[in-house]
């Protein structure tokens, strides 16, 4: 083919034009049309995850309501979770000391503080040292004092330490007067009430 | 769509008009050089106008050279064959050249066949009414070039080939070498070559001519190929068999229909097609038109070229953009599944949610404070367990007075011991600090050897010797014996069976 005589090919070069014009219109507008489906997949495929893992967590937390809400409830009955209950603490205390015969006691509770991160798991675990002092005959009245508090105290607590020390230096005699004193330190547990619900 | 065109038949005395297309033709008839003629066929033109067309020219007024020629290429080869052309056929307006063969021997030279309609004032009048309608002409070609394309068709392949064809009270002889046209002669009605003697005579002097110019070689035997649909050269067949130079054939209506792929009727109805439907959808080899005619048929071509493009970028475009569009309709379709799937989880999840107790703790938190619960609860010390163990070593060693006993509960811490600190006293204290130190140590190792103590260290004595202190103090007689006393302090640790 010899060469080109544009004079009289301005309609088809226009129409070639053209041509390139719409198709490149077109194939954009398509492509534009599947990269935005495309998009939509994508963050419907987020959303379907986020759904399963929102399904899988929900299981999961039921699983745990049904093995542990009893146990929590219970704990709660008894004090562990919500606000302290101090009256309960000391009434627990003069029952034991009553319980285990002994010679009266005196208690001093310190603030609330929170607890080392060591044992909290996480939690707002706060505890409050409970300090008895209470006169002794023998030793073994201490362990019934503690055996005593175990069984009347309803909430979380741990001995801490306890001191004995004998009141004199004065020969045995066996008349029934306190000849020992004890001092116990006693930390109870609280945890701080509702954090935050099921999701 | 784009191989349609329009084949013409012109003679001296009237142009027939075929409408071809692969697989589809139409005769649209025969027009006589007169005015109504050229008005019929001007109309005829004017329908078909958008189309190419190719004139065939059947005329007495022909001329054939067959030349050996240096092999050269490009614009040196349109030189040489202009000054070729010029030479030999002079002023002739409607020449051509066509390069055939190229020589094995000797300079290898290219072989051509030069060809030019000598007087071709008749073809004026087609060509104006082709020219004025803007009609697209492909190009101008002999008679004889068509047939030979009708002997491709036929399959007929002998080195030495005559093709004696009537056609319109006209007798066309044809020589063909190998399939290539070298010479071609048409004998007019005007001649009486109905007889069929006198075709046989034209034959053979045809055949003397071409031994004479040493386009045929004198031993050669030719062979003829008689076409004729009105069948009055089916006696000439004879008298040539008869004659050791010849090799006749007669060719009948139905074989070459079958080999045209046309339908017989057809082809008896409008026996002039036959050349013409060969050579319809061939290559041009043999172009007598001059360039000047052929500019409109260069535009048509490049149009149609580029309509082609166009239409090709918009067919491959709008493929791509479909498919583009239907991948998206795909993916929005997959998402739509999706938002069921989600739909259909988050029902599920709601259902399980709405069971939740209400006032409860997180559930994590609640599994936590229960766990931290039970962990706070383990562990606990025993007491009288402490004080068993303490107390034996002290049966062991009944000379130490205890005075104070303090136990620190670390369990729940790393170390998980439970730290024990006492203070003693020994009874019978004479003074004498190196039997009290033995004595003490002695109250130690019974502490070490009790059951889950260890770590027995004195944290102070009744006597500091350390060389880095000062030491003071005073010797008892036996009446202050009874008043003294050694003091000292012991930390260790307890660790219950099994924590």
């Amino acid at each position: 083919m010899s060469r080109p005589p544009f004079s009289v090919l301005k309609l088809s070069l226009l129409l070639v034009l053209t041509a390139l014009l719409l198709v490149a219109a077109s194939v954009l507008w398509s492509w534009g049309l599947a990269q935005d489906a495309a998009l939509r997949l994508q963050q419907q495929r987020n959303a379907l995850n986020s759904a399963q893992q929102q399904l899988d967590r929900s299981r999961q937390q039921q699983q745990l309501i049904a093995t542990h809400l009893d146990a929590y409830q219970t704990l709660a009955a008894r004090g562990f979770v919500g606000d302290e209950d101090r009256l309960a603490w000391i009434e627990a205390a003069q029952l034991a000391n009553r319980d285990a015969g002994l010679y009266g006691l005196s208690y001093r509770l310190t603030p609330r503080t929170k607890s080392p991160p060591a044992l909290t798991q996480g939690l707002p675990l706060g505890q409050t040292t409970m300090v008895l002092t209470l006169p002794l005959l023998v030793e073994t009245d201490l362990m019934r004092f503690l055996s005593a508090l175990r069984s009347r105290a309803s909430g979380v607590y741990r001995v801490q330490g306890c001191r004995m020390s004998s009141l004199g230096s004065a020969p045995f005699e066996a008349v029934n007067q306190p000849r020992l004193q004890a001092e116990c330190d006693l930390l109870w547990f609280t945890v701080a009430g509702k954090v935050g619900g099921a999701s | 769509m784009l191989d349609h065109r329009l084949i013409l038949l012109a003679t001296p005395r009237q142009i027939g008009v075929l409408d071809w297309r692969p697989g589809h033709m139409h005769w649209l008839g025969e027009f006589s050089a007169n005015a109504e003629g050229l008005a019929a066929f001007r109309k005829i033109v004017v329908g078909h106008a958008h189309l190419p067309a190719m004139l065939v020219a059947d005329t007495v007024d022909e001329d054939y050279r067959s030349e050996l020629l240096p092999h050269v290429k490009g614009h040196a080869r349109n030189e040489l064959l202009a000054r070729k052309l010029k030479q030999v056929f002079r002023n002739a307006r409607f020449t051509g050249a066509w390069r055939q063969v190229r020589e094995t021997t000797g300079r290898r030279d290219d072989r051509y066949l030069l060809a030019a309609l000598t007087d071709a004032d008749w073809l004026t009048p087609w060509l104006s009414v082709l020219h004025r309608e803007r009609v697209p002409l492909s190009g101008i070609t002999p008679l004889a070039m068509a047939c030979e394309h009708l002997l491709d068709k036929l399959r007929f392949q002998e080195q030495h080939t005559l093709l004696a064809y009537r056609l319109n009270n006209s007798l066309r002889l044809s020589y063909y070498h190998n399939g290539l046209l070298r010479f071609s002669r048409l004998i007019g009605s005007d001649t009486p070559t109905q007889l069929p003697s006198n075709a046989a005579d034209e034959i053979a002097k045809t055949q003397l001519y071409l031994a004479g110019q040493r386009i045929l070689p004198r031993e050669a035997r030719l062979h003829v190929l008689l076409l004729d649909p009105s069948g009055q050269l089916d006696s000439a067949q004879a008298p040539l068999n008869a004659d050791p130079a010849f090799s006749a054939r007669l060719i009948d209506l139905p074989s070459l229909a079958r080999a045209l792929r046309i339908p017989d009727d057809f082809l008896a109805a409008t026996p002039e097609v036959a050349p013409l439907a060969a050579i319809a959808g061939e290559t041009l080899r043999l172009n007598l038109a001059p360039p000047e005619l052929l500019q409109r048929h260069t535009e048509f071509r490049w149009r149609r070229g580029l309509h082609a493009a166009a239409g090709l970028i918009a067919f491959v475009g709008l493929g791509i953009a479909a498919a583009y569009w239907l991948q998206a309709q795909d993916l929005d379709e997959q998402a739509r599944l999706l938002a069921q799937q989600q739909q259909h989880l988050e029902t599920r999840y709601q259902a399980i949610a709405r069971a939740f107790p209400a006032q409860a703790a997180a559930p994590e938190q609640l599994a936590q404070t229960v766990s931290l619960a039970q962990h706070l609860d383990s562990r606990l010390t025993d007491p009288a367990a402490l004080l068993a163990s303490v107390g034996q070593a002290l049966e062991m060693t009944p000379d130490i007075a205890l005075e104070n006993l303090e136990w620190t509960d670390e369990s729940l811490m790393p170390s998980g011991d439970i730290l024990i600190k006492l203070d003693a006293t020994l009874t019978s204290f004479d003074g004498n600090y190196r039997t009290a130190m033995q004595r003490i140590e002695r109250f130690m190792r019974a502490l070490q050897a009790a059951p889950h103590l260890k770590d027995v260290s004195l944290q102070s004595s009744p006597v500091n010797a350390d060389s880095t202190s000062t030491l003071t103090g005073k010797t008892f007689d036996a009446d202050t014996r009874k008043d003294a006393a050694a003091r000292f302090s012991l930390s260790l640790r307890y660790r219950e069976v099994g924590s």
